[in-house]
C-alpha cells in the first residue's frame, strides 16, 4: 500500500530556514543532548536523578521536532516567488487596514508562520480571507467574538 | 512571601540560576533596597493628604502661593518644611535624606565592584551618584539604554501616589528581580504583536511616539521596598516622565511572585465567584492564569502607546483614571487581530476578556484596603458599567454573563472613546464620562459574595 505524502507549502526562504534548522538539530544538538544524558548518568541513581529526567525530556522534544521537520522537508512544495502579482498569493507581503489599524505582514505556509515576526499562515483566518484579493478590495472576517473588515491597501 | 516590616516585602525564590558573583551582587542590592524603606517611612503619613511631604499646618492654597515664588516647592524631589520665619522652604531629597542615602549608595557601589557585567557596573555607579546628587535624569537614561540583563534593580524616588494633595511628590521605592526567561519570551511576543500595527492616531502633534524603544520583562522578584511594598503592584512601567519616554523609551516589568499571590488569593476566587457557571466551566486554572498574566502584559505594553503631551494638564485629577483604564482596554482591543492572525486561540482570547473583568473587581478590593488606588477601580467601573449598559454583560441571578462578541465590540468602542479623552478631551468631557460610568456600585453589589476575598 502506498503511503500518502503530506504536502507543505513553503516559500524558498522558508525551505532554506527549515533545512538549516534540521541540519543544526541533527548535527549539533542531537550529539549535545546525548552527551548531557551521559553526564547525568554519572550522577548515579536514575530513579531520583532530575538532571537525567530533564535531559531525556529534552531528547524526546528534539527527536519529535526532527521527525516533524523531516516530514515537512519530504513533502515540501515550493511556492513560486510572487512577482508584481495583482492579487494576494502565498509569499505576498501585504499592507491591510483592519478596522482602524494598518497591518503589514507576509502570507506564508503554516510551517513558516510566526505572527510576532509578521509572517501569517495561509491557513489563518486572515490568510485565508486575503488570498486572491486585489488592492482596494475588502472582505469581512470573523473568528469567535472578533469580527473585522479588512481592506487590502498594498500588495508587494 | 515574607513581610519584614510595613515597607519591605521579600519573596523567597529557589533556584534562580545565578553565578556566584551574580548571587553576591544580588545580595548587596537587596540590602540596599531594604535601606530605602527607612527613607520611605519618613515620607509616608496615611493621615495626611500630603503625607509628610508638606508641613501639617500648610494649606493647599498656601503651598500653591509659595510655589509661584519658588517652583521647587512643587518639585517631585523636595520635602517642604516651614522655615524659622514661617515661610515654606523646599529641601531636596538628596540633602534631607543624605545620611540614609550614603549607606544605600555604598552598598550599590560595592555591588558594582563585584559584577562581571561592565555595563551593569556602570549603571550601578550612575545610580549611586544620582541618589547622592539628586540628578536622576542621567541615571534614568543610562538605565533605559542598558540591554536587557538578567538582574533588574530599580531604586529612587519614583511614584507619586502618596501625594494626594498635588499628585507631585515622589516616594522612595526599590525592587530587585531576576529575569524569568519563559514568561519574558511570551511578553516580548505580545509586545511585538501590539507594536507591529500602525494605529490611527488622534491629535498627532500631541502624540508621543517611541514604539521602537518599548521594553518589557517578567521578573522573579526578590524584594519590594518602600512605596511598592505597600501597594504590591503586579507590574510597573517607567519612567513616568513623558519627555524622557519619548527620547529614551520605557521599560515595563511584571512581578511574577506578586502576580501569583494576587492570582491565588484574589483573582481566581473572584473569577469563581462573579461569573455564571456556564461561563466559568470551559476554562482550566492554567488558562485563566495565563489570561490574567497577559492582561498585565497588555496593560503595560499599551500604556506607552497612549502618551499625549498635555493630557495630565487638561484632565487634572481625572487623568489617572483614564490613563490606567485606557491602557488595559487598548491592550484587549489589539488582541482581536491576534486571534484573526492565528497568533492566539479563541479560548486564550476569551480567557483574556474574562480576566479583564476580574481585574476590575481586584482593583476594587485593593481600593477597599488602600483608598489611594481608587482611580484603578473607577477606571474598571467605567468599563464594566459600559458593558452592562449596552448588554455586553448581563447580570443573571447575581452572576455575570458576558457575551464575548458584544463585549469585544464594546471594548473597541470604549478604547476609542477613552483615547479620545486622553488625546483631545477637556476636563468637562472627562468629568461627564466619570459621572456617567464610574460608579463603584457595580462592584459593591457583589460585596456579600466576595466577602471571603475582600
Amino acid at each position: 500500500m502506498q503511503t500518502k505524502i503530506r504536502k507543505f507549502l513553503l516559500t524558498e526562504e522558508g525551505l532554506v530556514h527549515l533545512r538549516n534548522e534540521h541540519e543544526e538539530l541533527t548535527r549539533v544538538e542531537r550529539a549535545e543532548v546525548v552527551e548531557r544524558i551521559q553526564k547525568a548518568r554519572e550522577f548515579g541513581d536514575l530513579a531520583e536523578n532530575s538532571e537525567y529526567d530533564a535531559a531525556k525530556e529534552a531528547q524526546s522534544l528534539l527527536e519529535a521536532r526532527i521527525a516533524e521537520l523531516q516530514e515537512v522537508l519530504h513533502g515540501a512544495q515550493i511556492v513560486e516567488k510572487s512577482t508584481e502579482s495583482d492579487f494576494v498569493v502565498i509569499g505576498s507581503t501585504v499592507i491591510v487596514q483592519m478596522n482602524d489599524e494598518e497591518h503589514e505582514f507576509r502570507i506564508v505556509g503554516s510551517m513558516e508562520a510566526n505572527p510576532a515576526d509578521r509572517k501569517i499562515s495561509n491557513d489563518s483566518p486572515v490568510g485565508k480571507a486575503l488570498l486572491g484579493l486585489k488592492t482596494g478590495e475588502t472582505i469581512e472576517i470573523g473568528v469567535g467574538p472578533v469580527k473585522s473588515t479588512i481592506k487590502v491597501l498594498q500588495i508587494n | 512571601m515574607i513581610m519584614t516590616g510595613s515597607a519591605i516585602i521579600q519573596f523567597p525564590q529557589k533556584d534562580l540560576g545565578l553565578t556566584l558573583s551574580e548571587d553576591k551582587v544580588v545580595k548587596k542590592l537587596v540590602e540596599a533596597a531594604k535601606l530605602v524603606s527607612q527613607i520611605y517611612l519618613k515620607q509616608e503619613n496615611f493621615k495626611q493628604n500630603g503625607a509628610n511631604f508638606y508641613p501639617r499646618d500648610a494649606t493647599k492654597s498656601e503651598i500653591e502661593i509659595a510655589a509661584r515664588e519658588n517652583p521647587d516647592i512643587l518639585s517631585p524631589y523636595t520635602m517642604v518644611e516651614r522655615g524659622k520665619n514661617g515661610k515654606l522652604v523646599a529641601i531636596p531629597y538628596h540633602i534631607k535624606f543624605k545620611k540614609d542615602l550614603e549607606k544605600v549608595a555604598k552598598l550599590i557601589l560595592e555591588a558594582a565592584k563585584i559584577t562581571d557585567n561592565k555595563d551593569f557596573a556602570k549603571r550601578l555607579k550612575v545610580q549611586a551618584d544620582a541618589l547622592l546628587d539628586g540628578n536622576y535624569t542621567a541615571s534614568d537614561i543610562y538605565w533605559l539604554s542598558l540591554k536587557p540583563y538578567k538582574i533588574n534593580f530599580v531604586i529612587g524616588p519614583i511614584e507619586r501616589y502618596d501625594d494626594k494633595l498635588f499628585f507631585t511628590k515622589c516616594s522612595y521605592q526599590s525592587w530587585v528581580g531576576i529575569m524569568n526567561e519563559k514568561y519574558t519570551t511570551d511578553a516580548v511576543r505580545f509586545k511585538n504583536f501590539v507594536v507591529s500595527s500602525r494605529r490611527k492616531v488622534l491629535a498627532a502633534s500631541e502624540k508621543v511616539d517611541f514604539l521602537d524603544k518599548i521594553q518589557i520583562r517578567v521578573d522573579d522578584t526578590l524584594i519590594f521596598s518602600g512605596l511598592i511594598a505597600r501597594f504590591m503592584f503586579t507590574s510597573a512601567n517607567l519612567p513616568n516622565d513623558v519627555n524622557m519616554m519619548e527620547k529614551h523609551g520605557s521599560e515595563s516589568t511584571i512581578f511574577i511572585p506578586c502576580f501569583e499571590k494576587k492570582f491565588q488569593d484574589e483573582r481566581y476566587p473572584i473569577y469563581q465567584t462573579i461569573f455564571d457557571r456556564s461561563v466559568e466551566s470551559p476554562f482550566s486554572v492554567e488558562e485563566i492564569k495565563s489570561g490574567a498574566l497577559r492582561n498585565s502584559y497588555l496593560h503595560e505594553i499599551s500604556h506607552p502607546l497612549l502618551r499625549y503631551r498635555d493630557s495630565e494638564r487638561r484632565l487634572r485629577e481625572f487623568f489617572p483614571i483614564f490613563d490606567e483604564i485606557a491602557a488595559s482596554t487598548l491592550g484587549i482591543k489589539a488582541c482581536g487581530s491576534l486571534l484573526l492572525k492565528d497568533a492566539i486561540s479563541q479560548k486564550e482570547f476569551e480567557s483574556i476578556l474574562l480576566m479583564y473583568i476580574v481585574l476590575g473587581f481586584s482593583w476594587w478590593i485593593s481600593y477597599l484596603k488602600e483608598p489611594s488606588v481608587v482611580h484603578y477601580a473607577q477606571g474598571f467601573a467605567i468599563a464594566i458599567n459600559y458593558f452592562v449598559e449596552n448588554g455586553s454583560i448581563r447580570l443573571n441571578d447575581g452572576k455575570m454573563l458576558p457575551n464575548f462578541t458584544k463585549m469585544y465590540l464594546s471594548i473597541s468602542e470604549l478604547s476609542d472613546a477613552l483615547e479620545r479623552i486622553l488625546a483631545v478631551g477637556t476636563y468637562e468631557d472627562a468629568k461627564n464620562f466619570v459621572d456617567k460610568y464610574a460608579s463603584l456600585n457595580i462592584f459593591t453589589r457583589f460585596k456579600q459574595d466576595l466577602k471571603q476575598v475582600a
